[in-house]
């Protein structure tokens, strides 16, 4: 069975700047990503900022062109289909409610505008369409008619849903979707979003920091380091047991609401991760608590899902 | 006598009222945590108590002392003194409370002289000190540079670092962690907790995390609407929510361990209501399913340990 | 208060506009119609005036109320006209630098930096001694040079809301570039773009005053307010008010759109 989603060896490389003399710098903000993820599945992409999931969702979208590698959905790559069709196979949820919808738009045009992109439906059913999905998500007709600076953030997440599913794509990438929610508005959209998926069977990728999130909602993680994916597994196999050292330490930073427990310590440096300047070997090991002498001059295989000089036997 | 007491704190800018009843208690070497969603008044309170709102806005409050020393009738100038000395603050977004023109070192040393005088090279001596003991590596390194070539991290050990230049009893953290990292946020909760326990110090933590709350509080306050609702212990608060907005809460929150992956999260339905004037009584009761008649009056702070301003505690 | 002066400006801007528009109908004279029995007559406040000419006549005894309210006629289509000009030329090459970048905004650039180089009154001097004047000329000169504030402000304001994620979600729904440069980028720089229009609209008013007053504007007897001041040059010592009058009525409406401008800054927020 071809996978929904397929990416093969994924890349994205920048030339910056530095001042007005200075040599350009090199900064791998992705590094060589494959995923295969079947048909109504939830991944989980968890990372630190600077790990490049905000560039590996601008590259799965199309946004940004590659430097390497390929997206395919259901089959078909994404970098040989023109616009239209990309916007029917897969859509964004992005992370601020407040600068992802059009404030000079009412609701209903926000939600109606990638109809109106595909062309060949009448006013009258692109409308109907709009204000079904809509109704669908929580959104009355009444309030369709308002602008989204008049809507609350919970509201507008819910609209910026309804945009992405009108659709009806194959894939939904939802960057962050809650992390500039209040707990309780975070809670409904969770809700809002299991109970879509479920009904409408889509594929999704859900890109966030919270890995108490990410537990409750995904199927499979990965976890995202300086462009790579150092660990790629099912969720119940990861969260029971991590394998690579960087997802131990991040799983251990996890603050669950139980008292009592204090702060853990993570055992990371502060060493900060700089796309521009990845280690040699291993790019975790400047900052692995477990690092060998091995782990600066080679790079780690693969075993098991995940990237780790130490998992070899 | 406890280092920060605040009672009946009511704050109004015009028409809306931003707190309407914030009874806050931090003693010596213990952590309390403001907890409450946005716009609730957490950083408020903790602004009014600094005598740091903006212009136009209106504050009450029945007794605001700190160390016994009453701070309602204080002017600007007392209270300058007091603020950056025997009271610090740390700020959610440590670039805009870092000067980008100066150095790290200079900057410390500045806090340290104009409260404390002493020379220059004493500061800056005592500055380098403080950037080892909040695990800054190379302290001698990081006086020379300005604030953007550092990280996130570093930039808010700078400032807790920088917090600590005069030895304050009283530390109010506005969000200190909410921009940075887990790992980062880890570490740096840490590095608070060490410090508070190590200095004895007051500790009062904003944030609209309970994870972070569970973690480093001894005593938590949760705010809604602008009140003060229920406070407690941490271990009690948790194990015992008397408020139904501090249930609703704790219900909304994915629990590793506690609700398997996938399962209907609990929520709380409906919006906070608007407080313009006249707004009294509960402020959760329109999203309450325990509301009744009663809720529309003002309700007291119930309890004498585990407090909650709920007509079901009376 | 803080909005006092947005306000006042409006309403200035509102009464000169009337003004213009219906000068016809109220006009007490044709502006255009000397006569030579009645010249420089003298306006209501001082002794001797006649009360068919409330403000007096001109050196060819032309009624000068009826000669202002018809340039305000003038003023305003030549602001107007020249901002609908110069507006276009400014706000495409603004927002297609903005929004493309790399070679595209590097021409952008290269253009404005070329404009800004250009001393705008000199040109507009040399082509209107060049090719004689007329209305549709100060318009075209006027509208070719003035643009370049246009094009600075809309090529931010375009850099700045291009990054949005409401954008990056037109992208991703399969808008096409022009759709996403029409209906997602221009309507939420278009408050920006409304203070630079004002800005703009008071210079060109001003520009073209002091071209007609140096007889390289509108072409007498077109009652321009910069021409009723250079016509009034020669009579100033005895006849002081033929020069206060329009000189009052240019500053007074200059100073208006320009508190209008800066009301709408003030509304926006921003800085432009």
């Amino acid at each position: 069975m071809t996978p929904a989603i397929e990416i093969r060896n994924l890349a994205k490389r920048f030339n910056v700047k530095q001042g007005f003399f200075g040599k350009p710098r090199e900064v791998r903000a992705v590094d060589g990503v494959n995923l295969r993820l079947e048909e109504g599945a939830t991944l989980g992409i968890v990372g630190e900022s600077g790990c490049g999931k905000s560039t590996l969702a601008k590259l799965i979208l199309g946004l940004l062109a590659p430097t390497e590698g390929d997206v395919l959905v259901a089959g078909q790559s994404l970098g040989a289909l023109d616009r239209r069709a990309r916007a029917r196979l897969i859509q964004p949820v992005f992370q601020d409610p407040f600068s992802s919808l059009n404030p000079r738009r009412r609701v209903v045009d926000v939600v109606a505008m990638p109809l109106v992109a595909q062309g060949g439906l009448s006013g009258a059913e692109i409308r109907a369409q709009s204000l079904a999905m809509l109704e669908r998500v929580g959104i009355s007709a009444e309030m369709a008619g308002r602008y989204p600076a008049q809507l609350s953030g919970g509201q507008r997440q819910r609209v910026a849903i309804a945009r992405a599913l009108v659709l009806r794509p194959r894939i939904l990438l939802c960057d962050e979707p809650t992390s500039a929610l209040d707990v309780s508005v975070q809670a409904q959209i969770l809700n809002l979003l299991a109970e879509l998926r479920r009904d409408m069977g889509i594929t999704t990728l859900f890109i966030s920091h919270n890995l108490a999130v990410v537990e409750h909602v995904a199927d499979a993680v990965a976890v995202m380091y300086l462009g790579r994916f150092v660990e790629y597994a099912p969720a119940k196999e990861l969260f029971a047991a991590p394998r690579h050292p960087y997802t131990r330490a991040l799983l251990a930073s996890v603050l669950t609401p139980e008292p009592g427990l204090g702060v853990p310590d993570v055992g990371l440096g502060d060493a900060m991760p700089d796309p521009s300047n990845i280690p040699p070997g291993c790019r975790f090991h400047p900052r692995c608590p477990v690092a060998i002498a091995r782990c600066s001059t080679e790079a780690p295989p693969l075993v098991g899902g995940a990237e780790c000089h130490l998992l070899t036997p | 006598m406890s280092l920060l007491e605040v009672r009946d704190l009511h704050v109004r800018f015009g028409q809306t009222a931003a707190v309407r009843g914030a009874d806050i208690v931090v003693e010596r070497g213990e952590t309390h945590c403001i907890v409450g969603e946005s716009g609730c008044g957490k950083s408020v309170t903790s602004l009014a108590v600094m005598g740091l709102l903006a212009k136009g806005a209106e504050r009450r409050a029945a007794r605001m002392a700190f160390d016994g020393i009453d701070l309602l009738p204080m002017n600007e100038r007392a209270l300058s003194r007091l603020r950056g000395d025997r009271i610090a603050m740390i700020f959610q977004e440590p670039m805009t409370s870092l000067n980008p023109a100066y150095t790290v070192g200079s900057q410390m040393a500045e806090v340290r002289t104009r409260h404390k005088g002493g020379t220059r090279r004493a500061a800056l001596d005592r500055a380098e000190e403080l950037l080892g003991r909040v695990g800054i590596t190379a302290p001698g390194l990081r006086l020379g540079q300005f604030p953007h070539q550092l990280s996130g991290g570093l930039r808010q050990r700078v400032m807790i670092a920088m917090a600590l230049m005069n030895d304050p009893e009283l530390l109010i953290a506005d969000e200190p962690t909410t921009a940075l990292d887990v790992t980062i946020q880890a570490q740096i909760l840490r590095l608070l907790a060490q410090l508070q326990a190590e200095l004895g110090l007051g500790l009062m933590l904003i944030t609209h995390d309970l994870g972070v709350v569970a973690r480093v509080a001894t005593r938590v306050s949760v705010m809604y609407a602008g009140q003060v609702v229920e406070t407690a212990t941490t271990a009690e608060l948790f194990a015992n929510p008397r408020h139904p907005y501090t249930r609703g809460l704790l219900d909304c929150l994915p629990v590793p361990g506690k609700l398997p992956p996938g399962s209907q999260l609990g929520t709380i339905p409906g919006m906070v209501p608007k407080l313009t004037e006249g707004f009294r009584g509960c402020g959760f009761r329109s999203r309450c399913a325990y509301a009744q008649p009663a809720c529309e009056a003002d309700i007291p702070l119930y309890g004498t340990t585990h407090l909650s301003r709920c007509v079901l505690s009376a | 208060m803080k909005k006092a002066g947005l306000y006042v400006g409006l309403a200035i801007l509102v009464l000169v506009a009337l003004a213009a528009i219906l000068a016809p109908w109220i006009a007490p004279h044709d502006p255009y119609a000397q006569d030579l029995n009645n010249r420089l007559a003298v306006p209501f406040w001082m002794e001797g005036t006649n009360p068919a000419n409330l403000l007096g006549t001109d050196q060819l005894g032309r009624d000068y109320l009826s000669r202002l309210l018809y340039g305000a006629r003038v003023s305003l289509i030549i602001g107007v006209l020249t901002v609908i000009v110069s507006g276009v030329i400014g706000i495409t090459l603004g927002v297609l630098g903005g929004f493309f970048g790399g070679r595209v905004d590097d021409v952008v650039l290269f253009l404005i930096t070329t404009r800004l180089a250009i001393p705008v009154v000199l040109v507009a001097l040399a082509v209107v001694g060049l090719f004689g004047s007329s209305a549709v000329l100060v318009v075209t000169v006027l509208g070719l040079l003035l643009w370049d504030r246009f094009a600075v402000v809309a090529r931010s304001t375009t850099m700045q809301v291009r990054g949005l994620d409401y954008v990056s979600a037109a992208w991703a729904a399969g808008c096409s570039t022009p759709r996403i440069l029409l209906s997602e980028i221009l309507p939420n720089i278009l408050s920006h773009l409304a203070v630079v229009a004002t800005l703009e609209m008071a210079l060109a008013i001003l520009l073209e005053a002091s071209l007609s007053f140096l007889g390289l504007g509108v072409p007498p007897p077109l009652p321009s307010w910069g021409l009723m001041i250079a016509e009034g040059r020669d009579f100033m010592f005895f006849s002081a008010w033929v020069i206060w009058i329009p000189g009052i009525a240019l500053f007074v409406l200059v100073l208006g759109i320009n508190l209008l401008g800066d009301g709408l800054r003030d509304l926006v927020g921003g800085r432009a």
